[in-house]
């Protein structure tokens, strides 16, 4: 079924199916996804993802900017791991143009890049929470969610946006309040994570939405290109950072949560112990952070990549980013492919969907995590 | 008989967890409230801030240091900048303005920029060879046409100027602080 084959005056539903449009505007399909549900009574026949309401041709648009000018719109995709992103795009242009970066900076990417992947759980955790009915959790996310935010604004100026990293370093460096900041926000966290195992984890009404719900198994997820937290729970222990490690990440000691049962609850569980996971190596950064300058002396304005074709991976807060990367030696890049995680994950609604109840479908949706302009780009 | 045994350790268990999850909210009830009741009280904003940029004034000359060069026009991502400006005289014919000696005269007529389109990336105030240019700290942005946010800010600084205003007006003071 497609969205044209609804319009078709021949096409006829049996007495007891019908049609359901959740999205655009759906609270809780988190941006702009439409999902065209084939309905038997409460039980979904078929899905069919509606996509592109939010593309603004960005893989386009790098083609046409200098590698320079690129710099702020992959924030723009993934806007909940703008940094992420924005440090992806910087490691791929350095890789390929051979743009050395001092240690420090590396370190201040990482730290940064960890704490937005905390302030994307913690928005996904709370916005989840509140797609199963539960408000209060929201509230806490949030508090802590603007902890990051009031830490990282004077760093990189902004709150959600940022555009940080540079080629060859970061536009600021940190200094001693952010350190202390930082310190002070991570062992806050830490009695907060305990208080939301309180609140949520151990909650009945949770755990019967959650579990054996949206079950995704090990080859499904394998076979859909599922990343990230999604496969993951799903048993699989893959993640870019341990698997093909950039940046400072192999001097870092940390764990990939894994879970066997690839449920929501489980979805829910990996991205709960990321959060600790990022706090740890936050703070390892943070003890061996390194002195030195954080930008090259000369800043990079124009940047040479020779001709060929480049390929650079990336953990972000939803899972692997690819970035492929063909330059013709010129001032812009040639192609800039970006194989975002969201796209891939959301790619196994159709088949998880269907058989559930239309309840279950946001409880799935949410445990997915998807954001809609890293899809539609 | 299990089957009863059993709906009444789920209701049991089902409590407990009430409990313990109303045990964190109550906790929380008695701690400080975290939220600013905003427009009467602000926070302050941080030096890193990035808002709409603005031309920095000389203390100086008063005046700002912009030298028409447009690399800003040429960096900007998203082609939001516009300046406007030529030599007009030698330096030494007219001393009057001129930053350095060896500098020609340069007047910029105008430095027109669109707000609206602006990613506040931040590539033009770190590639002005001048130091020309700075983020400002506005944050309350809204109009009622796109027509507003496009400014022209050789001009406003000058009615600014005009005025007894510095530019700096809108970087805002100590503020009240909110009680933390």
């Amino acid at each position: 079924m497609t969205p044209q084959a609804m319009l078709d005056p021949t096409h006829t539903l049996s007495e007891d199916t019908f049609y359901l449009n959740m999205g655009p505007q759906h609270p809780s399909t988190h941006g702009v996804l439409r999902l065209l549900l084939r309905l038997s009574g409460e039980r979904i026949l078929e899905c069919d993802p509606v996509l592109g309401y939010s593309h603004r041709g960005q893989e386009h648009i790098a083609q046409n900017k200098t590698y320079l000018q690129f710099l702020p719109y992959p924030g723009r995709m993934d806007y909940l791991s703008a940094l992420m992103f924005n440090h992806a795009h910087c490691l791929a242009v350095e890789k390929a143009a051979g743009i050395a970066v001092p240690e420090r900076a590396e370190y201040i990417r990482v730290i940064c890049a960890e704490l937005n992947r905390i302030s994307s759980h913690l928005l996904w955790l709370g916005a989840y929470l509140m797609d199963l009915g539960a408000f209060t959790p929201f509230l806490y996310c949030f508090d802590d969610r603007e902890d990051i935010m009031d830490l990282l604004l004077p760093v990189t100026g902004s709150r959600l946006t940022y555009c940080y990293s540079r080629f060859g370093g970061v536009a600021k460096d940190i200094d001693e309040t952010f350190v202390t900041g930082l310190r002070a926000f991570i062992k806050k966290l830490r009695g907060r994570l305990k208080d939301y195992d309180k609140l949520v984890n151990k909650n009945v009404i949770f755990i019967n939405r959650t579990r054996d719900v949206g079950v995704i198994s090990a080859d499904m997820a394998r076979a859909y290109g599922l990343t990230g937290p999604c496969l993951r729970g799903s048993g699989v222990a893959y993640d870019v950072r341990r698997a093909e490690p950039y940046s400072v990440y192999p001097e870092f000691a940390f764990e990939i949560p894994v879970r066997s049962g690839g449920d929501c609850l489980d979805r829910y569980m990996v991205r709960f112990l990321e959060m600790e996971q990022s706090l740890r190596i936050i703070e390892q950064a943070l003890d061996r952070l390194p002195q030195g300058p954080v930008a090259p002396a000369k800043p990079v304005r124009v940047v040479k990549v020779p001709a060929g074709d480049y390929h650079c991976v990336y953990e972000s807060a939803r899972g692997q980013v690819g970035i492929y990367l063909v330059s013709d030696g010129g001032k812009n890049p040639y192609r800039m492919k970006w194989r975002v995680p969201s796209f891939s994950n959301l790619s196994v609604l159709p088949k998880l969907l269907v058989n559930t109840l239309v309840a279950d479908t946001i409880a799935i949706l949410g445990s997915v995590d998807v954001v809609m302009p890293e899809i539609d780009r | 008989m299990s089957e009863f045994t059993r709906y009444l350790g789920r209701i049991a268990s089902g409590a407990a967890s009430l409990v313990s999850g109303m045990e964190v909210t109550i906790r929380y009830m008695f701690k400080p409230v975290v939220t600013v009741r905003y427009p009467r009280l602000r926070l302050d904003i941080p030096e890193g801030f990035r808002g709409p940029v603005e031309l920095v004034t000389d203390p100086e000359t008063g005046d700002h240091n912009c030298s028409a060069c447009g690399t800003c026009a040429r960096v900007c991502p998203s082609g939001v900048i516009s300046v406007q400006g030529g030599k007009k005289k030698a330096a030494g014919q007219d001393g009057e303005g001129a930053k350095a000696p060896e500098d020609p005269f340069v007047i910029t007529d105008s430095f027109i920029i669109d707000f609206s389109r602006c990613s506040l990336c931040g590539l033009c105030v770190e590639s002005c060879p001048r130091k020309a240019l700075r983020f400002s700290h506005m944050y309350e942005q809204c109009g009622t046409s796109r027509q507003v946010a496009v400014v022209d800010l050789v001009a406003r600084q000058k009615a600014l100027a005009a005025v007894g205003c510095e530019p700096a007006a809108s970087r805002p003071g100590p503020q009240q602080q909110a009680a933390a």
